[in-house]
């Protein structure tokens, strides 16, 4: 049961019979009388809502800064027609907070007003432009059925499940085209004549003028009657681990994205580079346990098991087990593979944790530190003028020494460092892929 | 109905609003049955006290049937009206509880009693209520209820004899008052002798009488026979042909007359003056805001919750430790830390090696080389003491800027 704005009106304005020609009872009697049975009977001539059938079509995943369209179906299976307000909820963060001027918009994205004739059905359209990455699991569908004079209303609810997944946006990928290209002139497979590098023999051929003359292979060419030329490819089918730290440190905001989000996109485009050059990428989400692990996917699958294992990941407000990440990498990596670490460079979780147990991943594998820098601090190192800029500024350098001692330390265990703001960390870390690829480190 | 309704329906179907439902049944019968089985209980005693129709424990029906036989009409009177309208020169007016009587209703009591020539017993007047109904008398400390003799002259209770009296104590100085049935030196029995009504114009009338009795006890049903009750109940009742027996009660229209007379009849002039059109028309008024408050109230569904990421910025840390400089003027960490930083970003200008960046002997030299011509203690500005102040602060990092500007354009 629920009223309209229209009961209340025609109430008030009841004020001026009963005020002018009736100020009695029977003058109250009289105007409130009727009413309460206009109610009455709106009440019975609206459509039931719990006949109402519901069914949900439409997209299951969305990339995050994209539009998902979410069809609801609505059956009126009653014999008289459905004149409606519907209300399709769903978590807040499915649409960009309201802008103070017009808070109503977000209200409106999720309520349709519809009318359905009796045995009929309509498909309503709810467009969801979610603000975070993870699942978006729909609410209850709230119905407000009005009778004919639009006095009173039916109301109830339906739940309607659908989940729409949210997945990181993956905004690196444009960078993924000049890294390819780069990829192929390792390859030696350009068009351009350049000589390809790498460490591994390919095959011969036959000596083209303006090949290098150091590689031509002369027991070959004893063999035949022609010059022959080795060539090289980079190594193919090495592994790659990518380890992310889930943990407090990822939390923090730089900028208004969190580490995390800067790790994954970083992420992505090291994942789509290196499975074109012939690499296997696994992952692993680690704080205190494991959080996500994409294990064994061949090439064409392993990025959307990425990023659908990204999804739903949030950072954890808890220190990070680094011993416990340490044993998980190496169970995880059983052979020979580029463990990529992204985590952050601050002293005391590096020095307490990642430190003690570097020695024994060195040992096998080749590591690769990726870190997130926030420009803010080199904002606040720049700053000068007034004594709070000045001491801020001292806070900046400090941090800034801080993190550079800790990469060096890093770098002592022959460690591979990248330390980059956002935005430059995803082109960073695979020109480090990349140069790794060519010196044959893999 | 059920069969048809929608699988995805989140109304409740009526067993779920039975189950849902029937815990706060119980309950509520629980506590309806605890109340009806508790009043019926605890009412067996107070139930009709001092009533001349109940014939419980505390009713005075035994008392009321004596009198009757003993040929005096006894009336119950309900309300102060009827009691005030019975008073007379051959009518006895018991009042059975006079402290719930309000200051009105004791003034007009006693304006009504005082020329009567009748009696007037008083069953535990207390302090509330004497001053107005007996005046020149007051009330000392209570005492518990027992035994008393008579110890005075009043032939009624020299031939009553022993009764049990107690409760309120009264004090008087007034002449011609029979004080009896002393506990601890003060009366638990006082009658008063009131002036002659000036229309007194018969032999057979006595001057009227206000007696005071203690307590209410000896007029119980259940105590009505111990000791010499009785004798002194007939006695003191039954003086006058008819007895009224007034039982004031909260629920007396006249309990709220009187007092604060004033506010109430100029709410009821303003009530009065304005036309009724317009207090029709406001509670119209009020029904419509009624109805709009229904409207407004009802929500489209429940808000939808959600759990927020935590919101840390990353550089939360730096700033604290700025404010912590701040604070604690710490000039000498802050100069030192960018000083150092200077040194680092100059020794790499000046392809002096990381390692040796900090040593004077190593960076001076190679400083003085590439700046021949400047004026500047480098020693100083580099490695020399924390400034004195705020703005020595200020002006150090302006001056290790504008040597790291001099480096870069050489």
């Amino acid at each position: 049961m629920a009223l309209t704005g229209r009961t209340a009106l025609l109430a008030a304005l009841g004020t001026l019979p009963i005020g002018f020609l009736a100020p009695s009872w029977v003058g109250l009697l009289a105007v409130n009388a009727p009413l309460a049975l206009a109610i009455l009977y709106d009440y019975a001539l609206a459509a039931p809502v719990r006949k109402l059938r519901f069914t949900r079509s439409g997209d299951t995943s969305v990339r995050l800064g994209d539009e998902a369209e979410v069809h609801l179906t609505v059956t009126n299976t009653s014999s008289r027609p459905l004149r409606a307000q519907l209300r399709d909820a769903w978590p807040p963060s499915s649409w960009p907070a309201p802008a103070q001027q017009a808070p109503q918009a977000h209200q409106a994205s999720s309520r349709h007003k519809t009318t359905v004739p009796a045995g009929e059905r309509r498909r309503i359209t709810t467009l969801l432009r979610p603000t975070r990455r993870g699942d978006r699991h729909a609410a209850r569908v709230t119905v407000r059925s009005f009778g004919p004079l639009g006095l009173a209303a039916r109301q109830g609810s339906h739940d309607v499940p659908w989940t729409v997944r949210v997945l990181p946006s993956f905004a690196s990928r444009k960078h993924l085209p000049s890294k390819l290209a780069r990829l192929r002139e390792l390859d030696g497979r350009t068009s351009v004549l350049t000589r390809g590098e790498g460490t591994e023999f390919d095959s011969l051929r036959d000596y083209v003028p303006g090949d290098d003359t150091r590689s031509i292979d002369w027991r070959a060419t004893a063999r035949q009657s022609g010059l022959a030329v080795r060539t090289w490819r980079p190594e193919r089918d090495r592994h790659i681990l990518v380890v992310l730290d889930t943990g407090r440190t990822s939390a923090g905001r730089v900028g208004d994205v969190p580490r995390l989000d800067a790790a994954m996109d970083a992420t992505l485009l090291l994942t789509a580079l290196a499975t074109r050059a012939g690499d296997r990428v696994d992952l692993l989400a680690y704080d205190r346990r494991i959080r996500a692990h994409v294990q064994g996917r061949s090439a064409s699958d392993v990025l959307p098991a990425m990023v659908n294992a990204f999804a739903p990941l949030e950072p954890a407000l808890i220190e990070t087990d680094a011993r416990g990440l340490g044993a998980a990498t190496l169970g995880h990596a059983r052979r020979r593979s580029l463990v990529v670490l992204l985590t952050s460079l601050e002293a005391a979780p590096v020095e307490e944790g990642l430190l003690p147990v570097l020695p024994r991943l060195t040992q096998r594998h080749t590591v690769l530190v990726a870190s997130v820098a926030d420009p803010y601090i080199e904002e606040m190192s720049a700053g000068r003028g007034t004594v709070d800029a000045v001491y801020g500024a001292a806070a900046g350098a400090q941090a800034q020494s801080q993190r550079r001692r800790t990469a060096e330390q890093l770098q002592r265990h022959g460690v591979t460092v990248v330390d980059t703001v956002p935005d430059k960390l995803a082109p960073a870390l695979a020109d480090a892929y990349l140069a790794l690829k060519a010196a044959g480190r893999l | 109905m059920t069969s048809s309704t929608s699988p995805t329906s989140l109304a409740p179907t009526p067993r779920q609003i039975w189950n849902r439902g029937r815990g706060l049944l119980v309950a509520f019968l629980i506590l309806l049955t605890a109340g009806i089985t508790m009043a019926a209980l605890r009412s067996g005693d107070q139930h009709g006290r001092l009533d001349p129709r109940s014939a419980d424990r505390y009713g005075s029906r035994a008392a009321a049937e004596l009198l009757k036989s003993s040929g005096v009409s006894v009336d119950v009177a309900g309300t102060l009206d009827e009691a005030t309208a019975a008073v007379g020169p051959d009518t006895t007016l018991l009042v059975t509880d006079p402290d719930l009587l309000t200051p009105h209703q004791q003034r007009t009591l006693h304006a009504a009693t005082a020329p009567s020539g009748g009696r007037t017993v008083l069953l535990g007047a207390g302090a509330p209520s004497i001053s107005e109904l007996a005046p020149g008398v007051r009330t000392d400390l209570p005492a518990p209820v027992g035994v008393l003799s008579p110890e005075c002259s009043l032939p009624a209770a020299q031939r009553a004899g022993k009764v049990e009296l107690g409760g309120e104590r009264y004090v008087t100085r007034l002449a011609g008052a029979d004080a009896c049935y002393r506990n601890d030196g003060a009366p638990t029995l006082l009658r008063i002798e009131r002036p002659a009504p000036a229309a007194d114009n018969g032999s057979g009338t006595e001057p009227g009488d206000t007696v005071l009795l203690g307590s209410p006890d000896l007029l119980y049903n259940d105590l009505l026979d111990e000791q010499g009750n009785a004798s002194l109940a007939l006695q003191l009742l039954g003086s006058r042909p008819h007895l009224v027996w007034y039982l004031p009660s909260l629920s007396d229209a006249s309990a709220t007359e009187g007092g604060d007379g004033g506010g109430n009849s100029g709410e009821s002039r303003f009530l009065e003056l304005i036309p009724s059109g317009w207090l029709w028309g406001a509670f119209q008024l009020f029904l419509a805001a009624v109805l709009a408050a229904v409207w407004r109230a009802r929500r489209l569904g429940p808000l939808v919750s959600e759990r927020l990421p935590v919101a840390i910025r990353a550089s939360e840390s730096a700033e604290g430790r700025a404010r912590l400089y701040r604070k604690a003027n710490a000039r000498d960490r802050a100069a030192t830390v960018l000083r150092s930083a200077a040194r680092d970003r100059l020794a790499s200008l000046l392809a002096v090696p990381p390692t040796e960046a900090h040593r004077p002997d190593a960076l001076l030299p190679a400083l003085s080389a590439r700046l021949p011509t400047t004026e500047r203690d480098l020693s100083d500005l580099l490695f020399g003491p924390t400034p004195s102040d705020d703005a020595a602060l200020i002006s150090l990092v302006d001056q290790l800027d504008a040597l790291e500007r001099e480096v870069r354009t050489s």
